[in-house]
């Protein structure tokens, strides 16, 4: 009940959007998840109070990018700072959203929500302020890279919310940045709405400080013949939950997902992604990559639906996890929920730690310990890597990855 | 190769065992209270120690919840309606099979299970369960010479209570779970083995479960102890006459393993489905579970499940004992309205511990079929490995297959594999075999059946026959 009471008096009743007031409204039957609910089972409880005790903050400190604009056109939008944004060029445009459209949109996705599945946006859209939502309409094709940021202010709890509308034969890559402050706590939502023959390289970099923790959750519907790319890397975060929810309403779409998650000290990250197939010939090819250092517990839940409808699906994912140290864990639990006949569904899980083999012929051949374990650990990181678009020339993540306690 | 005339004649019959043994039974009341369990307890003449662990048990059981967390829906059971315990009447105490009432042998006659002298050619020692009580084990001399102990629980309380007491409910406690709360409250028989250090069972041992009252609830218990060094293979059948009313089955199969031993368990399930609207079928809701305490212990447990309504099954290992092996082989077949929820769990606490996994799952019909399973390593586990493997077969597009697998490791220097796939029976393979001639359900007889060799091929030979059979007769008009 506490952060519901938080929510009312930061703000009186007059000055909640309507949305707020659906979800405050949804989110008072049950203030927190249910701990016996599958999705919350393995989270930990005092994580997560943690995250709901910092105080609502609807202002954000000043925000500098991590790196500044180079030559090659990008176009940057930060969350909280743009106030209209019209972009009208030959090819393509990117407007906002307008009032209505986004409402109705966020109403009707809201009416979808399940209590324990869409907590976190119920929480997010309960905490979103107006200025705190950004919602898009990008058209066209041609168009340069896009990048979105979010961020966290120290010692409180921010919210921001995106809306993307992908317009038919539209064709984008963009990159969402979501960056942790030390003793912050983030809540992200992204609704991706893609059209017709649409088609986003999407990546998510979440990078946090000492001590932050983020909620992020994603939302797509895709339509037919659209394509959805997504490669993800959540890593520093003291507690971080990365909830995906893809649905191909009509099938005939694509959806590849490479994912990775990175937790050292005592951290906990999580990912869960549940991809719903409700047409024939859905293809869908996941894998999503754990590490698991120190006193630190990751864990990854994956669960594929394939109704009668959905014929044809092609499915697969994979969930490849290294446990490094004595007193880390790692669970990870794929999960597939068949009806139709003609499908391939498949799904595979490993926990290992590096292969010896491969570290004792890297020494033998001179390589150090220490040298030989980087070079196996960058292999199985630039898999992920190399498919987040944008970032690759600019973030040097593998060396952050590499080198960074 | 299934025997292509025989598949013919199986698919032809249905559910052959659906006949009910008109014989006269002792029955109690409807109803579990305390009164309930003293009265089985000395129906069964206890020793104190057992009345307080049933007792106990209920204590528990009262406070528990039936758990919902599986995939199945069923209509809720009110335990009040339920006789715990019935038996055949009979003469007080038998000492040979000559006094068996002749409608039983004749009732074991039909299933085929060798109780009488001629059949007893086939080697196999056999205690026959019918409804609450055991009528009669087989072989018991023999088995004596080696020093073996096989006969039913019952028995095992009156002539061996120090390791009754010793050893039951050590695998799985009372309060392990509602069901076998439930059991340890009001089992009423079951079958008891003790292989002694360095014996190996001279011959294969089974258990016939028979339920023949639609109204009496089945509460067996199992215990299988093998000593340091020695090793047994035990074998369980089961099956129900046809009823329109829903009969409940919680079982508790325990099993400990010393050092160097190896207890090597095979069923095959084939209580009365209910019929093709779903009237009728057992509850089939079952706790078993293997102790590898001693080192390099094995486990190995084969299932072929083709019947009841409702099935909730995950047999066990717990892999205590350095260098201990759990093994889990299994085909679960679901046709019409059939439910099941059946894995298995490994839980690796000791060092260099192995498993292995191999479930098939086979949904027809409308049927529901989830494989759920667990893989755990205990942060003393190092050196320890897993190799799961989950596959499924859809007959149909209003089948539903799931897999559930939770993976949870805590030690860095192990290893586990999982991999799981769906398929439906290919289509090339079909025209392929039916270009050369065979029949179309003879056909996808074959397939279902190579699909499942690798569980087969785990099976001791008798039960590789009857799995196979069972299999035909069960997808008979699910295919086409």
């Amino acid at each position: 009940m506490e952060i519901i009471e938080k929510i009312k008096t930061n703000k009186s009743d007059d000055n909640l959007t309507e949305i707020q007031k659906i979800c405050l409204h949804k989110l008072q039957s049950s203030p927190l998840p249910n701990p016996k609910n599958e999705l919350w089972r393995l989270s930990n409880k005092s994580k997560l109070s943690n995250f709901l005790n910092y105080s609502i903050n609807e202002k954000d400190s000043k925000f500098e990018t991590p790196y500044p604009k180079n030559s090659q056109s990008i176009i940057r939008f930060i969350i909280g700072e743009n106030c209209k944004i019209k972009l009208i060029e030959k090819n393509y445009s990117i407007q906002q959203l307008s009032e209505d459209e986004l409402q109705k949109y966020i109403k009707e996705q809201v009416s979808f929500f399940k209590q324990n599945e869409n907590w976190s946006d119920l929480l997010n859209l309960s905490l979103s302020c107006k200025n705190n939502i950004l919602g898009l309409k990008i058209n066209g094709s041609k168009i340069p890279p896009i990048e979105i940021f979010s961020h966290a202010s120290s010692n409180s709890l921010n919210a921001k919310t995106l809306v993307i509308f992908l317009e038919k034969n539209c064709d984008v890559e963009l990159l969402q940045v979501n960056l942790g402050k030390e003793n912050s706590s983030l809540s992200q939502s992204t609704f991706f709405c893609l059209k017709e023959n649409s088609s986003v390289n999407h990546g998510v970099v979440s990078y946090g400080e000492n001590k932050s923790n983020l909620l992020n959750s994603l939302n797509v519907i895709q339509q037919k013949n659209s394509a959805y790319n997504l490669g993800s890397l959540h890593f520093k975060f003291n507690y971080a939950r990365f909830e995906i929810s893809i649905k191909q309403t009509a099938g005939n779409a694509k959806t590849n997902i490479k994912g990775m998650q990175i937790t050292k000290k005592d951290e906990q990250i999580s990912t869960y992604t549940k991809i719903e197939f409700n047409g024939p010939n859905g293809f869908l090819d996941q894998i999503n990559k754990s590490l698991a250092d120190d006193k630190s517990h990751a864990i990854f839940e994956g669960s594929i639906i394939v109704p009668k409808i959905a014929q044809k699906t092609d499915a697969s994912q994979l969930s490849r996890n290294l446990l490094l140290s004595n007193l880390a864990q790692i669970d990870t639990k794929p999960q597939l929920e068949i009806i139709a006949d003609d499908v391939k569904c498949k799904h595979g899980a490993t926990i290992s730690q590096l292969n010896e083999e491969e570290l004792f012929y890297m020494r033998t051949r001179g390589i150090t310990l220490t040298e030989a374990s980087k070079l196996q650990l960058s292999s199985y990181f630039q898999e992920i890597i190399s498919f987040i678009p944008i970032s690759k020339d600019k973030w040097d993540l593998l060396d952050k990855l590499l080198n960074e306690n | 190769m299934v025997n292509e005339n025989l598949v013919k004649d199986v698919v032809k019959e249905p559910y052959k065992y659906g006949f009910v043994t008109d014989i006269e039974t002792e029955k109690i009341e409807k109803g579990l209270n305390e009164d309930i369990i003293k009265l089985i307890s000395q129906k069964k003449e206890e020793p104190k120690f057992l009345l307080d662990f049933r007792l106990k048990a209920f204590k528990k059981w009262q406070k528990m919840k039936e758990p919902d967390w599986a995939a199945l829906g069923y209509k809720k059971i009110d335990y009040q309606d339920i006789i715990y315990y019935s038996a055949p009447k009979q003469k007080e105490k038998i000492s040979s099979l000559d006094e068996v009432d002749p409608k039983l042998l004749e009732t074991f006659d039909k299933l085929g299970i060798p109780l009488t002298e001629q059949k007893k050619l086939t080697n196999v020692a056999v205690d026959a369960v019918f409804d609450s009580v055991s009528i009669a084990t087989t072989f018991r001399e023999e088995l004596a010479e080696h020093g073996v102990i096989f006969c039913s629980i019952s028995e095992a309380v009156k002539n061996h209570a120090d390791l009754i007491e010793k050893y039951l409910g050590t695998v799985v406690p009372a309060s392990d779970n509602y069901f076998a709360a439930l059991n340890s409250a009001v089992f009423s028989d079951g079958s008891f083995v003790y292989i002694p250090k360095g014996v190996t069972c001279p011959m294969d041992l089974s258990s016939y479960f028979r339920i023949n009252s639609g109204d009496s609830g089945q509460f067996e218990r199992t215990l299988i102890i093998a000593e340091e060094s020695s090793s047994v293979s035990y074998l369980e059948g089961c099956t129900a006459p046809m009823f329109d009313t829903n009969t409940l089955h919680a079982a508790v199969v325990e099993l400990i393993a010393l050092d160097d031993a190896s207890i090597k368990y095979s069923t095959v399930q084939n209580w009365y489905a209910g019929d093709e609207e779903g009237i009728g079928g057992i509850f089939n809701f079952v706790t078993k579970r293997g102790k590898c305490l001693g080192k390099r212990s094995k486990i190995s447990w084969s299932q072929v499940e083709t019947g009841s309504a409702i099935t909730w099954k995950y047999p066990s290992c717990l892999l205590l004992g350095e260098e201990s092996v759990g093994e889990f082989y299994s085909v679960a077949l679901t046709n019409n309205l059939q439910q099941a929820d059946t894995g298995t769990k490994m839980i690796h606490i000791g060092p260099k511990t192995k498993s292995t996994i191999v479930s098939k799952g086979i949904s027809a019909g409308n049927s529901k079929n989830s494989y759920r399973g667990l893989v755990k390593m205990g942060t003393k586990a190092t050196g320890s490995r897993n190799y799961s493997q989950c596959d499924s077969m859809l007959i149909g597009d209003q089948a539903s297959a799931n897999t559930f697998p939770y993976i949870k490791s805590q030690q860095p220097n192990s290893e586990i594999e999982h991999e799981a796939s769906t398929c439906r029976i290919s289509e090339d393979q079909l025209f392929y075999l039916q270009s050369r001639g065979i029949e179309f359900e003879e056909a996808v007889s074959m397939m279902v059946s190579g699909f499942c060799r690798d569980v087969f091929n785990q099976l001791p030979m008798e039960f590789a026959a009857e799995a196979d059979k069972l299999l035909a007769l069960k997808l008979e008009g699910s295919v086409g």
